[in-house]
């Protein structure tokens, strides 16, 4: 049997749904997605509580995590079997940025879901034998994390990359767990949480009761804005090397500071991170895990936070084969840089970047994300169309211009951590 | 409620059509009744190896990956003791891609040298990075020899160890692909913005021309009841002592199944469970606890675990699970706590169905278990489950002579 490959055509719009803006009182807004598919409801309330804001380290993490450990009146185990009896869920939620929690549960439940979340939250004491069963709980986990060559590794990147002394650098240590005192907390927990201003974003099937519900908490807050100052990045170059006794794989974090949501180049920046080593037929795939075999996977990705952004290429390799395998990456890099992308190639990855909008904007919970993406990086409501448009008209001899303008080796850190 | 419709084409190849209005997207999965089960003792690992070979090109498409990615689609696959399952997310209008793939690749395999070089390279990188490279990434390689000693459950998917891999030959690859890779050993699903006539007509096309084989007729041993406690205790190189406790109960067939699930989750589901609260909270023994059923085909197992603080031993914490245990079979549980976790699962069934890719899936491995009928009467057989279901579960599932454990030790 043989069959002629099928012809194919793709999306030149994307089905985008914004969520209608509400606003509540003292200024917070409530972003609101209704999908009447099914009963599920999902509420998001996050604040500039990140963990940038933290003067000492692993305060912001675990303030967030404390959030609903409870009071005189009502103990932690309370509020967890009062939340699980109406079969809600939490999220606690955070990153360099922001903080926040996120409550899922059916419509017909959410209103005492929501009920049990602001009693605990609003009455917080973040009581002393919640915050040892906390240390040693997060102390545990930072115990099994710092084993793994990628975790070593990602903290090492982060600190050369973005600089000790930024925020965005810095890593806890071990020391740090007996540092944290309950007073710490709650000097954070007023100053970004209660005095903090919240956005909320739900996805659901909801009804005003339930909105007239969150306006009245809203009205509590008092909704302060955060001032905060920025500290200088300081990127280092060259070769950083990690020893973990024993590895028998080696991480591999290379890159960059990079360029932001906002900079005219990221669509098409984007598209070369795509090729490069975005997705499973990426250039670093074929050659490094389908060619060459020395490793299970190996990607590249830009991470974009509020303050500043980063190009980095990752992966697992075997510990025999790490001198090879950094080669390969120069050299797919000098390709980049050297070459025009042939067109086929070029209309592979335009083809998948355009199903891969399709596949994250499937679902109101989805759509919300891409709108969390717009609301929080204050793009513009085009930024998607003007993603898919910049993408499908880009040409191979611009991305070798920007190839050459943002993929040189030389200006980017290697971190390896392994034996 | 999930909507389906059900044909069969003349090779054996049962087609499930789920159609979803609200979406732009299709969805086209394969899964294959084939898993580590089905493999020889002496060549393990090798129905996964398998599933990377899959996407090494076939008979007349020399690289899969391409044209999907071409179409704006993407791909991915997982093998597990029991099945090995291939899916394909693509632009709805684009559906007819994904049928030209996975066809031509049901029909005849390229089998070449060089992909099963890589493959084996790849898949030994695998076995490093995820079971050796990691604190406690040999857990089930412990664990399940110590369980099973007769049924091929006693060996993970990606294999007993890297020789097995390391060995595979082009001629065992070739006689595993017709042995388990034909029609009527595959269910093929496909859902999304798409109409039933059109895939009938795109399965009928695609589909229809590859011969039947050989059927396969899986032959295992069965395990036989336990009997005895089993322990083991190893030292590894780790930051915390950790226990993993088994007990064999009912496969995924059994009511056992239901049962142990809502187990599992008075046990450890979340933070007012009874484990959590003894062994995290109250006596701060432990710095997690979790308990989870496998829903193996064959044979089930309930799986306690967690890791230990600092100050805690062995012998402390295996009689605090001892003693909730005992608990749970002396006294029904209270309406109040089994309406919780039956509250809890309903959730968590809502928000997981909300997914076309769970769904289809979902459809895929109901239909492999031949119980396509029951996919919506889920919720209603974990409604019926009473206190006194739940207590009689206990006492038949945890007893010592049912249980293995295995110890972590930290190295001194």
């Amino acid at each position: 049997m043989e069959f002629n490959q099928p012809s194919y055509s793709l999306p030149t719009s994307l089905p985008l749904q914004f969520p209608e803006l509400i606003e509540l009182e003292n200024g917070i807004e409530l972003y609101v997605l209704k999908d009447d598919n099914d009963d599920a409801v999902k509420l998001d309330i996050e604040w500039s509580a990140g963990s940038k804001y933290q003067s000492k380290n692993l305060i912001a993490s675990f303030t967030n995590k404390l959030l609903l450990s409870g009071d005189d009146v009502m103990k932690a185990s309370e509020i967890a079997e009062k939340l699980d009896f109406y079969g809600g869920y939490f999220q606690h939620e955070i990153d360099r940025d922001h903080a926040g929690i996120a409550l899922f549960g059916l419509k017909e439940n959410m209103s005492k879901i929501f009920e049990i979340f602001t009693q605990a939250f609003m009455n917080c004491t973040f009581p002393a034998d919640q915050l040892e069963k906390e240390r040693a709980v997060a102390l545990s986990k930072f115990q099994i994390a710092n084993k793994k060559v990628k975790h070593q590794c990602v903290k090492a990147f982060n600190q050369g990359v973005y600089g000790e002394k930024n925020p965005y650098g810095r890593a806890a240590t071990e020391a740090d767990f007996g540092r944290i005192e309950r007073e710490d907390l709650l000097a954070f927990y007023k100053q970004f949480y209660l005095n903090g201003k919240p956005t909320l974003f739900l996805v659901g099937n909801v009804d005003d009761d339930f909105i007239r519900q969150l306006r009245d908490w809203s009205s509590l807050m008092v909704s302060k804005p955060v001032n905060y100052e920025l500290e200088p990045l300081e990127q280092k170059t060259g070769h950083d090397h990690v020893i973990v006794p024993g590895a028998v794989q080696t991480a591999v974090r290379i890159g960059r500071l990079f360029i932001d949501k906002k900079h005219p180049d990221y669509f098409q920046v984007q598209l070369l991170n795509t090729l490069l080593g975005g997705y499973f037929g990426s250039r670093l795939m074929s050659n490094i895990r389908e060619d060459k075999g020395y490793t299970y996977g190996i990607g590249s990705a830009i991470t974009v936070m509020e303050d500043a952004a980063c190009f980095f290429i990752t992966t697992e390799v075997g510990s025999e084969v790490v001198k090879d395998a950094i080669q390969e990456v120069k050299n797919e890099l000098s390709k980049l840089i050297n070459i025009e992308i042939p067109e086929d190639e070029l209309t592979v990855v335009k083809n998948y970047m355009a199903g891969e909008f399709l596949r994250n904007a499937d679902g109101a919970i989805a759509q919300m994300e891409n709108f969390k993406n717009i609301h929080f990086n204050q793009l513009p409501q085009s930024y998607y169309s003007d993603y898919l448009e910049a993408i499908n008209t880009a040409q191979p001899s611009d991305l070798k211009k920007l190839a050459e303008k943002y993929f040189q080796f030389d200006d980017m850190l290697v971190v390896t951590a392994g034996a | 409620m999930i909507d389906f419709k059900t044909f069969q084409l003349d090779n054996g190849l049962k087609v499930i059509f789920h159609q979803d209005k609200n979406t732009p997207l299709a969805v086209v999965n394969l899964l294959y009744d084939v898993g580590a089960k089905d493999e020889d003792e002496n060549r393990t690992g090798f129905a996964h190896l398998f599933e990377h070979l899959m996407f090494g090109g076939s008979k007349n498409i020399p690289n899969f990956d391409t044209p999907l990615q071409r179409a704006g689609g993407e791909c991915n696959a997982f093998t597990s003791n029991d099945i090995t399952n291939y899916y394909n997310v693509l632009p709805a209008e684009n559906v007819e891609m994904a049928f030209w793939l996975e066809s031509d690749r049901m029909n005849e395999l390229a089998f070449t040298e060089k992909s099963l070089e890589v493959q084996r390279g790849v898949v030994i990188e695998e076995f490093k990075q995820r079971y050796l490279n990691q604190p406690y990434g040999d857990v089930w390689l412990q664990l399940r020899p110590l369980i099973y000693k007769k049924h091929p459950y006693q060996w993970a998917t990606i294999g007993k160890s890297i020789e097995h891999i390391e060995e595979a030959k082009m001629e065992d690859v070739k006689s595993f692909f017709y042995k388990h890779y034909s029609p009527q050993n595959a269910t093929l699903v496909v859902g999304g913005n798409l109409e039933l006539e059109e895939v009938k007509k795109l399965s009928e096309k695609y589909f229809s021309p590859i011969p039947k084989r050989e059927k396969y007729l899986r032959k295992i041993q069965p395990e036989p009841p336990q009997n005895e406690e089993r322990r083991l205790t190893i030292e590894r190189d780790v930051p915390s002592n950790a226990l993993y406790m088994a007990f064999r109960m009912g496969g995924r067939l059994s009511y056992d199944h239901y049962y142990g699930d809502l187990t599992s989750d008075i046990l450890a589901g979340n933070k007012s469970s009874r484990l959590y609260n003894e062994l995290v909270v109250k006596t701060k023994l432990m710095s997690s606890v979790s308990a989870y059923i496998t829903g193996g085909v064959e044979d089930g197992l309930f799986l306690i675990s967690g890791h230990l603080n600092p100050e805690a031993s062995f012998e402390q914490v295996e009689r605090v699970i001892w003693d909730v245990l005992s608990d749970l079979m002396e006294k029904n549980i209270q309406p109040q706590e089994l309406i919780k976790v039956k509250n809890k699962l309903k959730t968590r069934k809502v928000f997981g169905e909300k997914s076309l890719l769970n769904r289809v899936m979902n459809i895929a491995f109901y239909e492999n278990l031949g119980q396509l009928d029951e996919i919506n009467a889920d919720l209603s057989k974990y409604d019926q489950i009473m206190a006194e279901d739940i207590t009689q579960f206990a006492q038949r599932t945890f007893s010592r002579l049912n249980s293995s454990t295995l110890l972590i030790q930290t190295k001194k």
